[in-house]
């Protein structure tokens, strides 16, 4: 990475580090808020943009991880640091059972099954009251009290954040994220020089479950609730929003349209209850001018210019 | 070396492959000749488990392969181009080559290490070997047509491979990158002693590089023999050409079309 | 009648009735959808939305013809012919670009068209709950099964729906359009290069899509409120009839939409708590084994 580019993201970290000196609480919890919808995105790109496999229903291991650390806290005498890591392990599980239901089918249908599994798990959280709260949700929720407060909350968000955004870089990074590329650009081709692509995607599955799971436990820190909504199939379209608003090829791209959705809806809302009908509009321009996202745009214009660094021929 | 033996593909109805045959010696080059829909590339995708065969069986040295998955073949160390232009679309000339190093060194599943400090030299040795060194940070859309078809031979490489398909190698080439092709494949075989199978329809290449040719028409081989069994043979005038007495000399008729 | 009432309750076979004509409804939303995602190869999201409109549509007309049966007969002309209208529109003026883009930007692009519909829907008409009244024919109840009393409207759903069925495969198999884009639908690019207009095909078709998501909204009217919010529930529904069904089979859809409505009016039954999971459970159930649908899909 160029010194430029650290330079920058050094800066970024320190406003955000910051940040809760200056700004009051309730922005303090929408930059939280911002934050885990970024992870979460970005766990969403791992297997989307990185490894082109249909991730339609993305919200069900955000869900599913949010409840298993809440169940933990609140049906469980265990340790609540333990809690925060069976979460994420429980979604990871979800990650491998679905992605070995799933995988053997092509692109559309895989996301179709997924849907459907998806839906089922939404269901029977919905329905469960006894147990998950039913529609209700759960509210409340006991967080151990260095945590509690919304500054404390934001801190423990923001450097679990970067620790996941950083090792799902360096996976990116790695010869398994190089073969994750080569199956996403070209799955027959990967298979014939030795790639076991289902191997490899099941994998990413499981990662992508994982990441998303943290995502789901930091939101139960941040909001102290948790809700069946989180698992229901507009979230994940949501989460889909995120990431082609953001540049679904890059890496930063995701967290990126996070922020703008978050900050846009907090925006609007409280001009307009028509949030939908605006994020709509957004959806549709960025659909026909904004393919790429806005990363992906940018990242366009600037290579535009760029001469070949090593020899050109004649 | 290979063995293909009463090989069958059935698609709907359609015998796409017929009771093939085809042997394969150790440092030879073959060539699979037919006209347009005999079955080449199925039967290049029955040897390498892209499909499944109905019946019949492949052996590569001596080892039962049929029905292997098409990491599990390249795993023997058979590697294969494909006819259409299958490369990493949105990865540099680099990147492609080096994930095959990468997968043929069984690193995939390294998740840490950065994939840009890996394999550099053997990369490099490949696209030197092909003559795309000069190109190693170009994105694929950027490079002509032939410089294509050449990375494809390139992936192949990066499984270090002891044998070699070739689909349809210099289709849609113009005449210089055809020949730096064709130079190409006699190192390949020459320098460092693969054995290739390929499938063209240019005869003047089949002709020029081949030991042997298998003639494949509506999905059943013909013919196996030598250059000149296979000019002289009165079944495959009969396919090529409707029945003609004319023997196919060298330097005569160029390309075949059904 | 009574040898079957001893061995199921006529409770219990009531219900299924009940349900079953509830499966009208899923079956014609679905084989709208159907036709969308098998011909045209949108996943599209927006067809709740369209049911909606469909049922809103239906209020407003309802109330405009003084809120009797006139009213019903009315709306279930007009807005199915209002959604459709939204419908060509929304295709002429965008989706006809977008083809050559990928399933996943198709797809948003419904999912944005069914937030702004939504909206739209809540700005023009508001929130609250709307109902459209049973038209007078079908008002009351026909002693069906012993003594339990059967809506007559319910009835008519029960007839409808498969009146519905062989009339859209009259129009898929035996006229010339049908033919088309059921070719068009495995392979547009052949059926273009024989001089077909497939763009105007591919209209069409979503025209009729989006005509019977509403004509469904228009129907399910009488039976529950009119609500924002049933877009969001319909469509999942919707979409696993369609793709354990098969992808463009209208028979498929009716094969879907059954099981659908059959396994929650049981559901319900056994298990009043967890009854909604069973339609899900069966979905899971069907596409392990059959993936690509139970009847023969378009793609």
């Amino acid at each position: 990475m160029s010194r430029k580019t650290l330079f920058w993201l050094g800066a970024g970290i320190i406003v955000l580090l910051l940040l809760p000196v200056f700004l009051p609480r309730f922005y303090v919890y929408l930059v939280s808020i911002i934050l885990l919808y970024g992870l979460l995105a970005t766990s969403l790109n791992l297997v989307l943009g990185y490894g082109g496999i249909f991730q339609f229903h993305h919200a069900v291991f955000y869900g599913v991880g949010a409840y298993g650390t809440t169940l933990m806290l609140t049906k469980t005498g265990l340790p609540p640091m333990l809690a925060f890591i069976v979460g994420p392990l429980v979604s990871a599980a979800f990650g491998l059972v679905l992605g070995i239901i799933c995988i053997r089918l092509s692109k559309l249908y895989f996301g179709m099954l997924q849907i459907s599994l998806g839906s089922l798990v939404w269901a029977i959280v919905y329905r469960w009251y006894s147990f998950t709260g039913g529609d209700d949700g759960i509210h409340g929720i006991p967080i151990p009290e260095m945590l509690s407060s919304p500054k404390s909350a934001y801190y423990f968000t923001l450097i679990i954040t970067l620790v996941c955004l950083f090792v799902m870089w360096k996976i990116i990074q790695s010869p398994f994220g190089s073969a994750l590329q080569g199956i996403r650009d070209n799955p027959v081709r990967s298979e014939m020089i030795g790639i076991n692509v289902r191997m490899h995607q099941l994998l990413a599955l499981v990662l992508a479950g994982f990441f998303a799971g943290v995502a789901g436990s930091l939101f139960v820190v941040v909001d102290n609730t948790v809700f069946p909504d989180m698992l229901f199939w507009t979230f994940s379209l949501e989460i889909l929003i995120m990431c082609l608003l953001g540049g679904w090829f890059t890496f930063l791209g995701p967290m990126l349209g996070a922020a703008v959705i978050v900050a846009l809806r907090t925006f609007v809302s409280t001009y307009t209850d028509y949030w939908a009908l605006v994020l709509g509009i957004i959806m549709m321009l960025v659909i026909f001018f904004l393919p790429n996202g806005i990363l992906g745009y940018v990242e366009e214009k600037f290579k535009r210019g760029f001469i070949e660094p090593e020899i050109e021929e004649q | 070396m290979l063995e293909v033996t009463s090989i069958s593909k059935t698609f709907d109805g359609f015998k796409a492959v017929n009771n093939a045959n085809l042997a394969v010696g150790k440092g030879e080059i073959v060539a699979v000749i037919g006209p347009n829909g005999a079955g080449k590339t199925t039967l290049f995708n029955l040897i390498t488990g892209i499909l499944k065969p109905d019946s019949g069986k492949v052996l590569f040295n001596n080892e039962d392969i049929t029905g292997l998955s098409p990491h599990e073949v390249c795993r023997k160390r058979i590697s294969r181009s494909f006819q259409i232009v299958n490369v990493f679309q949105r990865l540099t000339v680099f990147e492609n080559v080096q994930i095959s190093v990468l997968s043929r060194e069984k690193k995939t599943w390294n998740l840490f290490t950065p994939s840009a400090s890996l394999a550099i030299k053997e990369t490099d040795e490949i696209l030197e070997s092909v003559g795309l060194l000069k190109k190693k940070n170009r994105t694929t859309a950027l490079l002509s047509h032939g410089d294509r078809k050449v990375l494809e031979i390139a992936m192949a490489l990066g499984g270090n491979p002891e044998f070699l398909i070739l689909d349809e190698p210099t289709a849609g080439m113009a005449a210089e990158e055809t020949s730096r092709c064709i130079d190409l494949i006699k190192k390949l075989s020459q320098t460092m002693g693969l054995t290739i199978l390929f499938c063209e329809h240019d005869m003047e290449i089949v002709f020029g590089i081949a030991n042997r040719i298998m003639v494949m028409v509506r999905g059943g081989t013909v013919i196996q023999g030598s250059c000149e069994e296979v000019r002289c043979n009165e079944a495959v005038q009969d396919a090529y050409l409707g029945g003609s007495d004319v023997c196919l000399m060298s330097g005569g008729l160029k390309h075949i079309t059904a | 009648m009574d040898a079957v009432y001893s061995i199921i309750p006529a409770g219990v076979l009531s219900q299924v009735f009940v349900g079953l004509s509830r499966t009208t409804i899923l079956f014609i939303v679905a084989s709208g959808l159907s036709l969308i995602l098998g011909v045209l190869r949108i996943p599209n999201v927006a067809h709740g939305s369209l049911y909606m409109i469909g049922a809103f549509t239906a209020f407003t007309v309802t109330k405009l013809f003084g809120g009797g049966s006139a009213g019903f007969w009315m709306a279930l002309i007009i807005a199915p012919l209002v959604v459709a209208f939204i419908g060509l529109i929304a295709e002429r003026g965008m989706f006809q670009f977008l083809y050559e883009r990928e399933h996943l930007m198709l797809l948003l692009l419904t999912f944005a068209f069914s937030l702004i519909f939504g909206d739209l829907v809540k700005l023009v008409l508001g929130g609250e709950y709307k109902s459209v009244p049973v038209p007078h024919i079908f008002q009351g109840f026909v002693p069906l099964f012993g003594d339990l009393p059967f809506p007559l409207y319910n009835l008519f759903l029960l007839i409808a729906g498969p009146v519905v069925a062989i009339l859209l495969w009259l129009l898929t198999n035996k006229t010339k359009m049908g033919k088309i884009a059921r070719a068009a639908a495995v392979d547009r690019e052949i059926v273009g290069a024989v001089g077909i207009n497939v763009s105007r095909v591919f209209a069409i078709v979503f025209v009729i899509g989006c005509f019977l998501a509403g004509l469904g909204g228009v129907l399910v009217a009488p039976t529950v409120s009119v609500t924002l919010g049933m877009d969001h529930n319909l469509i999942i529904e919707a979409f696993l009839i369609v793709i354990i069904g098969g992808l463009g089979n209208i028979w498929g859809a009716l094969l879907g939409a059954l099981i659908f409505g059959l396994t929650q009016s049981l559901g319900i039954l056994i298990w009043p708590q967890f009854g909604i999971i069973f339609p899900y459970l069966a979905v899971v159930v069907v596409l392990l084994f059959r993936p690509t649908g139970l009847l023969k899909s378009t793609w």
